[in-house]
């Protein structure tokens, strides 16, 4: 059955009305009905096994699709107390459906790196389910660098336990399409995430940051900073759920969302959202919309500095500060190249 | 030499006129003042002068050294060598001071077809200027005028005036916020500068900062326009007399 409103989210549902996927999905896109050539690249001692996937009474729409053509599940299995200097990687998102789970065992630490590149006029929906045993750490770092043309949904599943940390990065580039969705469950105490993003936007690209926060136990600590700017016709969608249950008290969660607008033909959507049940924590959401500071465009000018220079620099060092907290050095570094190249183009 | 003929700057969409006929010549080497009530113009002329939007030459011309610049884009202003101290020196998050300032001097270079100033050369005369300044070094590594206090950020606009040796200096107000011992290191840095090869022109409220930067001339901006000129001891017979007897 080819993708339509039927089998895919729309406008309707609560959670996709900034994101027309059923809409963006319509006609021939490659991949659409295929599973997506996926590549996973270990350290030694990670395995990497084919298993069958299982439908579940609470399968999302786009995980039926995925149980539907994605095939076998990719397991990708770290050991306890595991780590490595080397990163696991995933390629070959490139179009098509996946479904890939990652566990960590006890006291294991390594680096997930994802690079969404996907190919011209396709769909990809790929879903990651990441499990973080005890003492646990994850550092995740993805890039998206689509093509105006391709549908992206990636959808992540952490569920975390005791002690267990996710660090998450994520820089991306939108496309005709594009929802990166992490969805974060801290069932143990003392949980620890930090989900920081920024997007960078121009001609009509689409990209949603969607998570949600769900927290069952004390202690938790969560630290999220999503940036953005949008150009020309593009639209910059963030959605951010902190849902603190009765027992998790004593948490502390700050969520941000900043975001510039380079012309007055693009769009931002925000939606920040805390619901607490908890009577002892420290929770805060912010979220601002603004343009570059016109005076601090002149200052710089008048001390030489050509203007697209200075609004590079000006975007730059405020998309920048969110991946202060990714402590791999090379790859904050890349990551920043990415982004001047970016600001260099437009 | 700085020369402004009859020029007419409007704001608001050009429905409101500010300066109107003002006609001024600074030599090289010369420094001249400006002074004169709220209201009449000394902050739109030193935005004029390095092309700030909103700011609308209705008529008159502009030139320095026998360049017009009122057809350049500002950052051509200032590789032309106009430098303006502002009044409320702006802050740039996220940029470290360091950063900024080689990025500045050297796109002025490089709009000039001269070479990029190399790093250990900048860092040495950067660590020089700084101590002289009395500046802590710590200042040059954050992100610029984040955090300064306001005496920080006006000595911070000197400490980037001798980096960049602007061949014209406009200095807005530069004396407000400034206590004596900063006052005087601030002028300290100008008068280090004067040179032959420099010409200033210094806006002032208050006759205070002339007492340590002495001008050459000193001038009257009111109704638009120049209203009066004199010598160094006019500016205490203004600060005496007040400006009344040149408003309209």
């Amino acid at each position: 059955m080819p993708l339509s409103a039927s089998n895919l989210p729309t406008r309707r549902d609560e959670a996709w009305k900034w994101t027309d996927v059923s809409r963006a999905a319509a006609g021939d896109l490659r991949g659409a009905e295929a599973a997506a050539p996926v590549q996973i690249f270990v350290p030694q001692g990670v395995t990497v096994t084919r298993v069958d996937a299982t439908p579940a009474a609470n399968d999302t729409s786009l995980q039926k699709l995925a149980l539907q053509y994605a095939g076998q599940i990719w397991a990708i299995e770290v050991p306890d107390g595991f780590t490595a200097e080397q990163p696991i990687q995933i390629e070959g998102l490139t179009q098509g459906h996946a479904q890939i789970t990652l566990t960590l065992g006890t006291g294991a630490k390594v680096q997930l790196v994802e690079h969404y590149d996907g190919d011209a006029n396709a769909f990809v929906n790929s879903h990651l389910n990441v499990k973080l045993s005890a003492d646990a750490v994850l550092d995740r770092v993805t890039v998206q660098t689509d093509p105006e043309d391709c549908v992206r949904i990636a959808t992540t599943h952490v569920t975390a336990w005791a002690n267990a940390e996710l660090v998450q990065h994520t820089l991306a580039f939108g496309g005709k399409l594009s929802r990166l969705e992490t969805r974060f469950a801290g069932m143990g105490k003392a949980v620890k995430a930090t989900m920081n993003g920024a997007y960078l936007l121009d001609a009509a690209r689409h990209c949603d940051m969607t998570s949600y926060v769900d927290l069952a136990c004390p202690d938790g600590l969560i630290r999220q900073s999503v940036k953005g700017v949008t150009a020309d016709k593009s639209r910059g969608v963030f959605q951010g759920k902190f849902h603190v249950r009765r027992p998790a008290q004593h948490t502390d969660a700050e969520m941000r969302h900043d975001a510039m607008m380079l012309s007055d033909t693009s769009e931002i959507r925000s939606k920040p959202e805390l619901e607490i049940y908890a009577d002892d924590v420290a929770c805060a959401h912010g979220n601002t919309i603004g343009a570059l500071d016109e005076s601090a465009l002149f200052y710089m000018r008048q001390r030489g500095i050509p203007l697209a220079q200075a609004r590079a620099m000006l975007t730059e060092a405020f998309l920048g500060s969110v991946f202060d907290t990714l402590d791999d050095e090379v790859m904050r570094e890349s990551l920043l190249d990415k982004l001047r190249g970016w600001l260099k183009d437009d | 030499m700085l020369k402004i003929e009859n020029l007419h700057v409007a704001v608001d969409d050009g429905l409101k006129p500010i300066l109107t006929g003002l006609s001024l010549e600074v030599p090289k080497g010369e420094v001249h003042a400006i002074m004169g009530p709220n209201g009449a113009g000394k902050s739109t002329l030193s935005y004029c002068l390095t092309g700030r939007d909103g700011y609308e030459v209705t008529d008159g011309t502009v030139t320095l050294d026998g360049e017009d610049l009122l057809e350049m884009e500002p950052e051509e202003r200032a590789a032309a060598g106009v430098f303006l101290s502002f009044q409320y020196p702006l802050e740039i998050p996220g940029v470290p001071t360091m950063t900024f300032l080689k990025t500045a001097l050297n796109a002025q270079r490089k709009a000039r077809g001269e070479e990029e100033m190399k790093a250990p050369e900048f860092l040495k005369k950067s660590r020089a200027l700084a101590a002289e300044l009395k500046m802590k070094p710590e200042m040059l590594k954050r992100p610029l005028n984040v955090g300064f206090s306001g005496g920080e950020k006006k000595r911070m606009e000197i400490f980037q005036m001798m980096m960049l040796e602007p061949n014209f200096v406009v200095m807005d107000e530069t004396d407000s916020g400034l206590d004596v011992d900063a006052l005087r290191i601030v002028a300290d840095g100008v008068n280090k500068l004067r040179s032959p090869d420099r010409g200033m022109l210094i806006i002032t409220h208050y006759q205070r900062l002339l007492d340590y930067i002495v001008p050459d001339r000193v001038h009257v901006l009111a109704n638009g326009g120049i209203a009066a000129s004199g010598d160094a001891d006019f500016a205490k017979t203004l600060e005496k007399e007040g400006y009344d007897k040149y408003a309209a």
